[in-house]
């Protein structure tokens, strides 16, 4: 790996090589699944996940994780279909669920970066504190029917693109654009690259943490709101796989706690390449063994992939 | 004993943990249920607790392992699970049983070789290993079935002099990793790795002669290994095979180890405050049992349960 086209390659993060290939596979194998309906539809259905995927990749940067968007998910998926507030209107849901995410990602940030607590257990304890709490408000019975204009909106199509596409591509954009214009996106990237050093050069790195949760949160609260537009009856098991998903397409992108080679963009290539792997799944008749191995392999190899680089950089 | 027992108290000084807290919580609920209802300080409460707790103080020995060199094992629940659908799957004993071992330690081996050879991150390297075995689980039993060992069943159901065996179970089990982490060069090298690793300093124990990678791959393989023993334990318990037995353990086991004052940075943490740790959880789920709560609510508290004590514990490094 001496030669610089080589090195080149070799930096690329692995979701364009999955991607590709996954495309490879299904142009052999079924070539009439590509047409942009078809894909659109598939596409549609992973828009929730590539929206978590946009505050993963945020938290993984400054070497932090979080576990907790399921239980967010969950929470706002119950509070909109359980009727819970008869009278609440559209904007009102967004305002709530923003609230919501917001404070958990408050607490979530507080206890990471002011406590130092353990950013697995601090996240994976509030998930298990808002799905106890959702399974415990529904008695484990699904709360009740999405409100129709959610799904009218999540239906919408520009030309044969799908709205939830256009809107997660946008932000996508906005992100990328903050991580590369703003001043919180060099702090991201300083915290990321060495803790001490950043704290040294006057970087607020307590804040900067406690704000990657915070935005993180707020994410999570957007993709509750589309993950609920997308299915037509609430559910107390909604989006629960989601955030480890999430950390898989990160990696997979590039992205590894502190290492951020993969941008913005990576971990959304990361995201199609899942989209494309349930297709070739579905299409190849594999069952739910089979995707969970797949899915395992995947995130390992994406992982020694990278480990193997970092050493020799 | 005056001082030791301080010692639980203070974060500063101890390299046990606070392991205090979960004693005090765990003494607090014993008084509070024998007081509140009739029922708890029967023998047969007791032992039932013992039996319940039995799984998951093993597996969370198990996590101690790896979290006192700074690791996270998060395939714990798929080795249960997957021990179980070896040991129900037709076979004579003496190969099943055998083999739930030795493939447990091919796992914990693999999971060690992948870290610490590879250098990737625990928790993603056994978060990976969780899916795959996982799969594999599911392959060798979709549904709950099968039939385990007689001898297995016998193992865990039986007593003898009229002491349940998983009493006396349990306690070899705590005496065998008291003997390995206390009693043996390969425990104080996992205290020595883990305390350069939360102190910043990853070269500290390799620069004192430990050979830390090979220690590491150890500590991977005994957490496979007790995993696989709580797995045995359960399919002893249920009698039958089951892909989702193991669910949520690894969390449970984290859980334990980290009311029992480990610290998740690597090289604070005791068996003991381990062990008091399961109790606090077991001793928690069969009060809430008694008193008619909600099982989603358990849940709950347990969540919050660990987010409190975790909040307790202060520690220098920041994030995972």
């Amino acid at each position: 790996m001496t030669h610089p086209a080589l090195r080149r390659l070799a930096a690329v993060p692995p979701a364009y090589y999955v991607f590709v290939l996954l495309l490879l596979v299904l142009w052999i194998a079924r070539p009439n699944m590509l047409n942009p309906n078809v894909m659109g539809i598939f596409i549609r259905q992973v828009v929730p996940l590539g929206i978590l995927v946009l505050g993963q990749l945020l938290v993984m940067r400054v070497r932090s994780i979080d576990l907790s968007g399921g239980g967010v998910i969950l929470l706002i998926n119950y509070i909109i279909t359980s009727r819970s507030f008869p009278e609440a209107s559209g904007p009102a849901f967004v305002a709530m669920a923003l609230g919501i995410g917001g404070a958990v990602g408050l607490l979530n940030g507080y206890m990471v970066a002011r406590r130092r607590v353990s950013a697995v257990i601090v996240t994976l304890a509030v998930s298990i504190i808002l799905v106890g709490l959702v399974q415990f408000l529904s008695s484990g019975k699904p709360p009740g029917d999405v409100p129709k204009y959610m799904n009218q909106i999540f239906d919408l199509k520009w030309g044969p693109v799908p709205l939830p596409v256009l809107f997660w591509l946008g932000c996508t954009a906005c992100m990328w654009l903050m991580m590369q214009r703003s001043v919180y996106g060099r702090f991201v990237e300083a915290v990321g690259e060495s803790t001490e050093a950043a704290a040294f050069s006057g970087v607020p790195v307590e804040r900067t943490v406690i704000a990657a949760h915070v935005l993180a949160g707020l994410i999570a609260a957007v993709a509750a709101l589309v993950q609920t537009g997308s299915i037509a009856v609430g559910s107390v098991r909604v989006g629960l796989d989601l955030p480890i998903l999430a950390v898989a397409a990160t990696i997979l992108g590039g992205v590894v706690f502190g290492r951020g080679e993969g941008g913005v963009w990576g971990p959304f290539f990361g995201v199609l390449s899942f989209a494309l792997l349930f297709v070739v799944m579905t299409v190849f008749g594999i069952d739910d063994a089979g995707r969970l191995i797949a899915q395992g392999l995947i995130i390992l190899m994406a992982a020694i992939l990278y480990g193997a680089r970092a050493r020799r950089g | 004993m005056i001082a030791w027992l301080r010692s639980g108290f203070s974060t500063r000084r101890s390299r046990q943990g606070l392991w205090g807290v979960p004693l005090v919580i765990a003494v607090a609920m014993v008084l509070a249920q024998s007081l509140g209802t009739g029922q708890f300080a029967t023998r047969e409460n007791l032992f039932n607790l013992v039996a319940q707790a039995m799984p998951l103080l093993i597996a969370a020995i198990g996590q101690l392992f790896v979290i006192l060199v700074g690791g996270l094992d998060l395939s714990v629940g798929s080795v249960i699970s997957f021990s179980t659908a070896i040991l129900s799957l037709d076979g004579p004993s003496v190969v099943l049983v055998p083999a739930v071992f030795v493939l447990a330690a091919l796992v914990g081996g693999i999971n060690g070789l992948v870290i610490t050879r590879m250098g990737v991150h625990p928790i993603i390297a056994t978060l990976a290993m969780q899916y795959i075995l996982l799969g594999i689980t599911r392959i060798l039993r979709p549904t709950s079935g099968g039939k385990v060992p007689d001898i297995v069943i016998a193992a865990v159901q039986g007593s003898v002099l009229g002491i349940p065996l998983p009493v006396i179970w349990g306690l070899a089990v705590i005496g065998l990793a008291a003997k390995v982490l206390y009693g043996s060069r390969f425990g104080l090298h996992l205290f020595g790795i883990g305390g350069g690793v939360a102190a910043g300093m990853e070269d500290a124990a390799r620069n004192h002669g430990i050979r830390v990678q090979r220690n590491v791959i150890l500590a991977y393989v005994a957490c496979s290994l007790f995993a696989a023993l709580a797995g045995v334990f359960l399919a002893g318990r249920i009698v039958s095979g089951d892909p989702n037995v193991g669910l949520l353990f690894e969390l449970d086991s984290i859980t334990a180890a980290a009311i029992g004052g480990t610290q998740l940075s690597g090289g604070v943490g005791s068996l003991h405050g381990t062990v008091l740790g399961a109790i606090v959880l077991a001793l928690l789920a069969n009060g809430m049992n008694l008193a008619n709560v909600s099982p989603f609510v358990q849940t709950a508290i347990k969540g919050g349960l660990l987010l409190a004590i975790v909040g307790l514990q202060s520690r220098k490094k920041m994030g995972l």
